[in-house]
């Protein structure tokens, strides 16, 4: 992928930090014995909005940016982020409507913007924009960690272009940071959590649902032995938080014109920013509790506006951009051709994923084996406002004492594209009525080379046993609920009504995955096993995916050892 | 070496007559794979790509 920046810095001079740099939020982290932590900014923020303001010259970043958005928006500069190396005439410049507006420059983009005292305004790329904003962020890391930040992990959507990519890394370069690498948003989810000290490294399937405020983006995330593969991933541009503060700017804009007639908010600029604004900080709040408070000064024609709304209202008004994030999810599930049974864990990241009805609409479309990371449904998930930020923070210390050669050399695709195995491979056991049953030891979808070991139970009686390596795939069955048979048993004759009462009890079908055992790999014969021993059984796939199985009895010497050959 | 995940459930007796060279009886190789791209982040990713670049086997990287 050899796309670091051409600022090379020698592993002992390095200070790195992780960075994540939204369209609508950026936040920086650092590791503090192991511990990733989401540094505060000279204001105390931790989610910085991405937002730069010129006023008499004076550049402004984060909340105090945001804050003249109501009085100096043609200088302010928001979301830009995924302009970046990006042409003019493919970019959606929506959600600058209410800032300075992107302006084609020789196919790319720019802004017009006075950042100076005196004389005229200046055109400036995206580029040059995002160096600034970056310049600011790391200025407030290094402030936070007092010594100079030298080299940054940065998050990308999954989804972000070669050209996108390159365009990241010339405008970090161009602010004095060496990018030790680039990872993708939903692979830094799973590593924050991956890395807390509770964590157990397990097979397990995991959905990331990464909830911001101009896009939403999810990723099946195949996470095998600590190795993760993105399986399938989708992205929303139609619903985001910016979405749910459009839907309450709606309602809090028609409450104020119930009282003040044919004034509408919304058709001033400088209201329709108030608006924005105190609809926003209402979203948040109904996070945390069952009501908000709205309240301007002069939302317009200096007319003073107080209102409130409850979570219940609010999760009616709201329920279509939900219903969005619902069908993203289940979409892409489907893509990775795989069932919500399939799922083991839902990890909520992004600030629209604190909203509580979120993850409780997701709570009700898994099974209830599937976990569900969220603040309102785990009080012990990681706040996804700062997941990105600090899986960033734990790759940079993963990798800062490597040379940039090695670096790239590891992320080369001669050494991350490999075989995954499509089935699972595993032991083949004796149910309670002696039926075969299928126990996977590697899960489907699991890169190779893969080496596990199981220790399975043997009859009673011990003596010779048959351990037998298969191929095992999963479906789905479907139970459908017994037909009740009538009451009272008679027929009924030619009563009609009957339907309706059915229906009232109706129940609804369980879902349930079940495995299928399919070709045999390799058997082997493990003798004279002792009553109540174990064998322990290793499976290796190289990475030719030929397979070499050793089976013994556990504690005993040797053992069998056979190889299959490679396909 | 990673801790052996248990099987409770039995594996059955060998049955009569079953006879193999060695013990062990090859029958199928894999029989579905598709190239993809593990991502190049976290300890084990590490771990992987050191054994990669070096051409290292688990047991090698045992020890
Ligand atoms: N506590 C909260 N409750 C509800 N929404 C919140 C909360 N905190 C932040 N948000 C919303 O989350 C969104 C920002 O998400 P995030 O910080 O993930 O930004 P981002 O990745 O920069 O967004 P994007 O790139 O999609 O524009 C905003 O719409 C913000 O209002
Ligand atoms: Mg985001």
């Amino acid at each position: 992928m050899a796309e670091t920046g051409a600022t090379s810095v020698t592993p002992d001079e390095r200070c790195a930090i992780g960075i994540t740099f939204g369209n609508s939020y950026s936040s920086i982290a650092c590791t503090v014995d192991d511990n990733a932590v989401v540094i505060a900014n000279e204001d105390g923020d931790r989610q910085i909005p991405t937002i730069l303001s010129y006023v008499d010259g004076e550049e402004y970043t984060g909340n105090q940016a945001k804050a003249f958005l109501v009085r100096n928006a043609n200088n302010t500069v928001t979301s830009f982020r995924d302009f970046l190396g990006q042409e003019f005439k493919s970019i959606d410049p929506t959600h600058c409507h209410a800032a300075a507006h992107p302006k084609d420059v020789d196919g790319g983009v720019s802004f017009t913007i006075q950042d100076n005292v005196e004389g005229e305004p200046s055109t400036v790329s995206v580029s040059e924009i995002s160096t600034r904003y970056l310049r600011r962020l790391i200025t407030s890391a290094s402030d936070y960690l007092g010594k100079k930040v030298t080299s940054a992990v940065l998050t990308v959507p999954t989804n972000f272009s070669e050209k996108q990519r390159e365009a990241l890394i010339k405008a970090t370069t161009a602010a004095g940071i060496e990018v030790l690498q680039l990872i993708n948003e939903p692979t830094a989810a799973v590593l924050a959590y991956d890395a807390r000290p509770e964590a157990v490294v397990e097979d397990k399937t995991i959905v990331v649902a990464d909830l911001g405020g101009s896009r939403s983006d999810v990723a099946v995330v195949a996470s095998r032995g600590g190795l993760y593969t993105i399986l399938a991933t989708a992205h929303d541009y139609e619903f985001g938080g910016a979405s749910l503060d459009k839907v309450l700017m709606d309602h809090f804009a028609k409450e104020f014109m119930k009282k003040n007639k044919d004034v509408d908010p919304r058709e001033n600029a400088r209201s329709l920013a108030k608006l924005k604004a105190e609809s926003e900080a209402a979203k948040k709040a109904l996070s945390i509790g069952t009501n908000a408070s709205f309240s301007v000064e002069s939302l317009a024609e200096g007319i003073d506006f107080q209102s409130t709304i409850n979570r219940l209202r609010y999760e009616t008004i709201a329920r279509k951009v939900f219903d969005g994030f619902n069908r993203l999810v289940e979409g892409v599930i489907k893509k990775a051709g795989l069932d919500v049974l399939d799922i083991d864990e839902v990890i909520l990241s992004g600030g629209t994923a604190h909203t509580p009805r979120i993850a409780s609409n997701f709570r009700s479309i898994f099974p209830a084996t599937t976990a569900i990371q969220a603040p309102s449904t785990n009080p012990n998930a990681v706040n996804p406002s700062e997941l990105l930020a600090r899986g960033a923070a734990l790759q940079a210390s993963l990798i800062q004492e490597y040379e940039t050669n090695d670096i790239e050399q590891s992320t080369h695709p001669a050494v991350t594209t490999v075989p995954h195995i499509t089935n699972a491979i595993g032991v083949v056991s004796l149910g309670d009525d002696g039926e075969d049953i299928f126990t996977p030891v590697i899960a489907p979808e699991t890169a190779v080379p893969v080496r596990r070991t199981v220790h399975v139970a043997t009859p009673k009686e011990g003596g010779d046993v048959l351990v037998k390596i298969v191929e095992g795939n999963t479906h789905i069955k479907v139970t459908k609920p017994e037909a009740k048979p009538k009451e009272n048993g008679t027929k009924d004759d030619d009563e009609d009504d009957s339907d309706d009462d059915d229906s009232e009890e109706e129940e609804e079908e369980t879902r349930e995955k079940v495995w299928k055992i399919g070709a045999t790999l390799g058997e082997a014969a493990v003798r004279g096993v002792k009553k109540g021993s174990k064998v322990e059984v290793t499976i290796n796939v190289a990475g030719d995916l030929g397979v070499t199985i050793t089976s013994r009895e556990v504690g005993g010497k040797g053992g069998i050892r056979g190889v299959v050959k490679a396909p | 070496m990673t801790t052996a995940t248990v099987v409770s459930k039995p594996i059955p007796a060998l049955a009569e007559g079953w006879s193999a060279e060695k013990d062990f009886k090859p029958l199928s190789s894999i029989t579905s794979s598709s190239q993809r791209t593990i991502e190049p982040v976290g300890p084990h990713f590490l771990a992987h790509a050191r054994r990669a670049r070096h051409k290292r086997t688990f047991s090698e990287d045992d020890r």
